[in-house]
């Protein structure tokens, strides 16, 4: 009995964490080797990861415009469940369901990016305990993207650019057309920065290129598809069809909506109606 | 035992779900059911509901109002 004892416990040595590392190891790895500095080895990683979850994002925006259709019914059941929200959610989701609208967000897009994000923060942790060979700077202002982010300035211009690129990204992509929740959306990314500076940089860097990207996708969409194309356009969308030129054309020959006119612009999000005002000013 | 479970979603909603400014497309969230699910049918099988709810959370489904049964 005595030698069992004695023999020391197993250690864990498999964690699930473990091999997510390796393969981005890897993945990084094989991106440096094509020459990209390691920074910009993150930066192809994300617009890696970004263009395989394009698909889902086109669908995302596609019901997102499909949903504005409805937004005037949407105001008003909001409206008058104005005092309970556990009522005033139902009724939303029953009105879904009644006409067939499928809500834009789901959880898939970001859940896929969570094991990519870990297995990121982990290999730069490697990468600071064991510098790999080559150039571990940013565009001559981050001097290492394995460090925290604050140990030197151009982290925390990093962090600005973050802050910056995380709002604009809300501005296009969030789903959600209640008000109070789009400002928390907005304010979020100011307390997010006080946990994200003791990150390492690089891990900085991955959230600035999907922001932008996001903000890359939201205006290409926006100039590719009208934002409220007639009903009858949208009866038969799917994420294949070309972007319907006519309707464009009505909408760009249209002069710029009086504010007051009727239920629907102004139930718009404001930012959108703005935007296109500006758009038919320009041709 | 489920306040660990619940302790676990609230650790999600402070760090990744802040990063993501999407809502779900399901009444009530995921996390929301992923703590009903908890609380109701204990740690264990509430997070193998949650876990089967977030993967119902994709674009191909229909999504509406899916409280924990």
């Amino acid at each position: 009995m005595e030698p069992r004892r004695l023999r020391p416990r197993p250690v864990i040595l498999f964690s699930p964490i473990t091999p997510l590392e390796h393969a981005m190891r890897h993945v990084l790895n094989g991106l440096h080797s094509v020459g990209l500095p390691w920074a910009w080895s993150i930066v192809g990683l994300t617009v890696i990861v970004r263009m395989i979850l394009v698909p889902l994002t086109v669908k995302q925006i596609h019901s997102m415009q499909n949903l504005q259709r409805f937004a005037p019914q949407m105001k008003e059941i909001q409206k008058k469940y104005k005092s309970d929200r556990q009522k005033q959610n139902e009724e939303l989701m029953k009105f879904y369901r009644e006409n067939n609208i499928n809500p834009a967000a789901s959880c898939l897009p970001m859940l896929l990016q969570l094991p990519v994000f870990i297995s990121l923060y982990y290999a730069l942790r490697h990468f600071s305990k064991h510098p790999p060979k080559g150039d571990l700077s940013f565009l001559h202002f981050i001097p290492s993207i394995a460090d925290h982010t604050t140990t030197h300035w151009g982290g925390f211009v990093l962090l600005v650019v973050y802050v910056a690129s995380q709002m604009a990204s809300t501005l296009y992509m969030s789903a959600t057309i209640d008000k109070t929740q789009r400002i928390l959306f907005m304010v979020m990314p100011l307390v997010f920065v006080f946990v994200i500076a003791r990150f390492p940089a690089g891990l900085v860097l991955y959230w600035v290129t999907t922001n932008l990207w996001t903000v890359g996708q939201g205006l290409i969409t926006r100039r590719l598809m009208p934002k409220t194309p007639p009903p009858s356009l949208l009866q038969k969308r799917t994420s294949r069809t070309p972007p319907q030129q006519p309707a464009r054309q009505e909408e760009a020959a249209a002069p710029p909506r009086p504010q007051t006119d009727g239920a629907r612009p102004a139930a718009q999000p404001r930012k959108v109606r703005r935007k296109k005002q500006k758009r038919s000013g320009r041709r | 035992m489920y306040r660990l479970g619940v302790a676990a979603v609230w650790l999600y909603r402070l760090t990744w779900g802040a990063l993501f400014p999407t809502t779900c497309k399901y009444h009530p969230s995921c996390s929301q059911y992923a703590v009903d699910a908890v609380r109701a049918k204990g740690l264990v099988r509430g997070s193998a509901l949650a876990g089967w709810r977030l993967l119902r959370c994709n674009p191909w489904s229909r999504g509406g109002f899916d409280p924990v049964r």
